[in-house]
């Protein structure tokens, strides 16, 4: 296996405004030293809950969010060093699914210009070819060749996230990052974009950076799965291992606090594991590790040091008990 | 055994520009004291305006409630004053929102709120109802409570404003209360607090709670009976562990096939062909017709009914006639 994108030591810092006019500036690190390998061909989910860093790391990991230190290797050359005509050229490889279908789409273009538009860009072609691909494309995720010329609007919420699939498609790319991209639709359309992802991954041989809080649609759609809380990775592996043996208390939590069908309340079910409060403020991490203060295993050294990531079988995890 | 809440062929429409539109025809649904009844559907099915009518908030005009009863404890709402409904809700029926935020009020403490909606329909002092609202919140389990109820909203977390949307509407000891999406907004961890929260809360107080959701997991953590809605109507009706194991609708089958479930890895998932109509555009027949597999010539000219096959109520011509 080949890595298509590997991250080492990923750091995203915003600076936040002055407290006072002659105050020191405040520093928010929101993706502290992450590091992770998407496998061509693969899909890597990354989950956790709001705030968690999720969807900052996939964007500094492709250099929509200025990174503070780490490096981004795709295909074994550093973004992060790339200047900015060699990264507009990379952005063919790499293209995005946004959450939102509403608002990712421009409301007074047609949609055979919204998907045409990356190739025009791009330089892709001659204008019959990117005519010829948009039909193609239209067909590849769904949609009927008679309404290429409607505008985003005449849509609903699945089209639309197929017209957003079609465009992300339409350079080529080898990456796609989708960041949340079911959340807003209703279940019975979630199926049928998740699908439509499964199945242009095999078609098309594509790697997708999945960003996702859910656990079920991750667990469908990825082949490895990375835990994020409080900007790091806890816990990171192949999906099967991690959701059928989780190691790391947090993702225990996680997963028992998922709604499932297999909990009843006629069967009178009592949560395996549960959680108090909230994550803490990124803000003031604390000192030891960030769930420390949640749970339930943690001993006075959790709160002292930070936990170092460790191999357990294929996992790594990273938590001072996760072995017992 | 009565019903407390017991709507019968609840008929509701819009003024829109296409005309007068039907968003609930002939519902019937009860709850019964103690009890919780799931309602899930996709967006547009109706569940919210089900809800809003019964606690008299539905905007008129443009909607108006063109036939059918509402009754709580046998008295009739659709017909009641406004002064009559102003008594009864937070008395006797109370609600809870999605959105705890844009349900509090912003320029006064949370503790100010809870004690004004006791103060209304309870002869107390300021004084004694600001000390039940601290009561109140450290029951729903805030921590160090009385010094949260001089907090302002925005000064709490998501979760903990849901903490205080609860406690505000058990604070007149409703008999019925209504969570509208109560968890949406909110992280699984965090959800997973609220609804046992809510479970906890029915056990102590002995209030019959209407979960409106989409999600069928919440439903399966949760409620003793379900009704599922679609375009406007039920469709199936039973306890959970009925709907859940056995559903009889086609919609109600295609609604849990299509979840991504933790438990199973990369199969293709069901998917229910298509979208919601438009209400504007239903036909004389099933609603659900041009999405189902199982349609015959009946489904396309006449409205099912809800019909009780055994264990199950159900409006599919399909069910009835034993087709699968």
């Amino acid at each position: 296996m080949t890595a298509l994108l590997r991250a080492e030591d990923l750091t995203v810092r915003f600076r936040l405004a002055k407290q006072s006019l002659f105050g020191p500036a405040v520093h928010l690190e929101a993706v502290r030293q992450v590091s992770f390998t998407l496998e061509k061909g693969r899909a890597l989910g990354i989950v956790g809950e709001s705030g968690s860093g999720k969807t900052t790391t996939a964007m500094a990991a492709i250099r929509l969010t200025e990174a503070a230190g780490g490096k981004v290797l795709f295909e074994g050359e550093d973004l992060l060093e790339l200047d900015d005509e060699h990264m507009r050229l990379r952005r063919r490889d790499i293209q995005l699914i946004f959450q939102d279908p509403y608002s990712s789409l421009n409301p007074r273009a047609r949609v055979v210009d919204i998907v045409r538009e990356p190739m025009d860009l791009m330089e892709i072609g001659t204008p019959e070819e990117r005519e010829a691909r948009v039909r193609d494309l239209f067909g590849l995720v769904g949609l009927r060749p008679d309404q290429l010329n409607l505008f985003p609007h005449q849509f609903s919420g699945g089209q639309r996230q197929r017209i957003s699939i079609a465009r992300a498609l339409s350079t080529n790319p080898k990456l796609l990052v989708c960041d949340e991209p079911v959340s807003a639709l209703d279940v019975a359309i979630q199926a049928q974009i998740l699908n439509l992802l499964a199945r242009l991954k095999d078609e098309l041989g594509l790697s997708y950076l999945f960003i996702s809080h859910d656990l079920g649609v991750v667990r469908h759609v990825c082949d490895d799965v990375a835990v994020m809380y409080l900007g790091k990775i806890v816990e990171t592996g192949p999906c099967e291992a991690l959701f059928d043996a989780p190691k790391h208390p947090y993702t225990q939590a996680l997963l028992a606090a998922a709604p499932s069908l297999a909990r009843r309340k006629s069967k009178g079910y009592a949560r395996p594991m549960k959680l108090s409060g909230d994550p803490p403020s990124p803000l003031n991490p604390p000192k030891g590790c960030a769930f420390a203060e949640r749970c339930p295993k943690a001993q006075a050294i959790c709160r002292e040091t930070p936990p170092d990531p460790q191999k357990l079988g294929s996992l790594t995890v990273s938590c001072h008990f996760a072995g017992s | 055994m009565t019903a407390l809440l017991d709507i019968k062929d609840l008929r509701v429409t819009f003024n829109t520009r296409y005309g007068e539109v039907t968003a609930l025809d002939s519902v019937a649904l009860h709850v019964n004291a103690g009890e919780t009844l799931g309602i899930v559907g996709e967006s547009g099915c109706g569940k919210s305006i089900t809800a809003l009518a019964a606690m008299g908030l539905i905007p008129m005009p443009p909607g108006r409630i063109a036939g059918g009863s509402i009754q709580l404890e046998g008295e009739e709402l659709t017909t009641a004053s406004e002064a009559r409904l102003r008594k009864l809700r937070g008395r006797e029926i109370a609600m809870i929102f999605q959105e705890p935020m844009t349900s509090l009020n912003p320029v006064f403490t949370v503790g100010q709120q809870i004690a004004e909606a006791i103060r209304l329909h309870q002869n107390v002092s300021a004084t004694q109802a600001f000390r039940d609202a601290v009561a109140l919140l450290d029951r729903v389990g805030i921590p160090s409570a009385a010094e949260r109820a001089r907090d302002y909203p925005h000064q709490l977390s998501g979760g903990m404003r849901q903490r205080v949307m609860i406690a505000m509407a058990v604070s007149c000891r409703p008999k019925v209360l209504i969570a509208d999406e109560p968890t949406t907004a909110l992280d699984v961890t965090v959800q997973a607090q609220i609804f046992d929260l809510l479970n906890e809360i029915q056990r102590d107080f002995g209030v019959a709670i209407i979960l409106i959701t989409h999600d069928m997991g919440a439903v399966s953590e949760m409620a003793d009976r379900v009704a599922v809605m679609y375009a406007g109507r039920v469709v199936e009706q039973s306890t959970a562990d009925n709907v859940l194991d056995m559903p009889q609708h086609p919609y109600a089958r295609g609604l849990i096939d299509c979840i991504p479930a933790l438990g199973k890895g990369e199969t293709e998932l069901k998917e229910i062909p298509g979208v919601v109509p438009p209400l504007h555009l239903l036909g004389a027949g099933c609603a659900f017709a041009d999405r189902c597999t199982l349609k015959n010539a009946r489904c396309e000219t006449e409205k099912p009914l809800l019909l009780n096959h055994g264990h199950h109520l159900a409006a599919c011509h399909a069910v009835e006639e034993g087709r699968r």
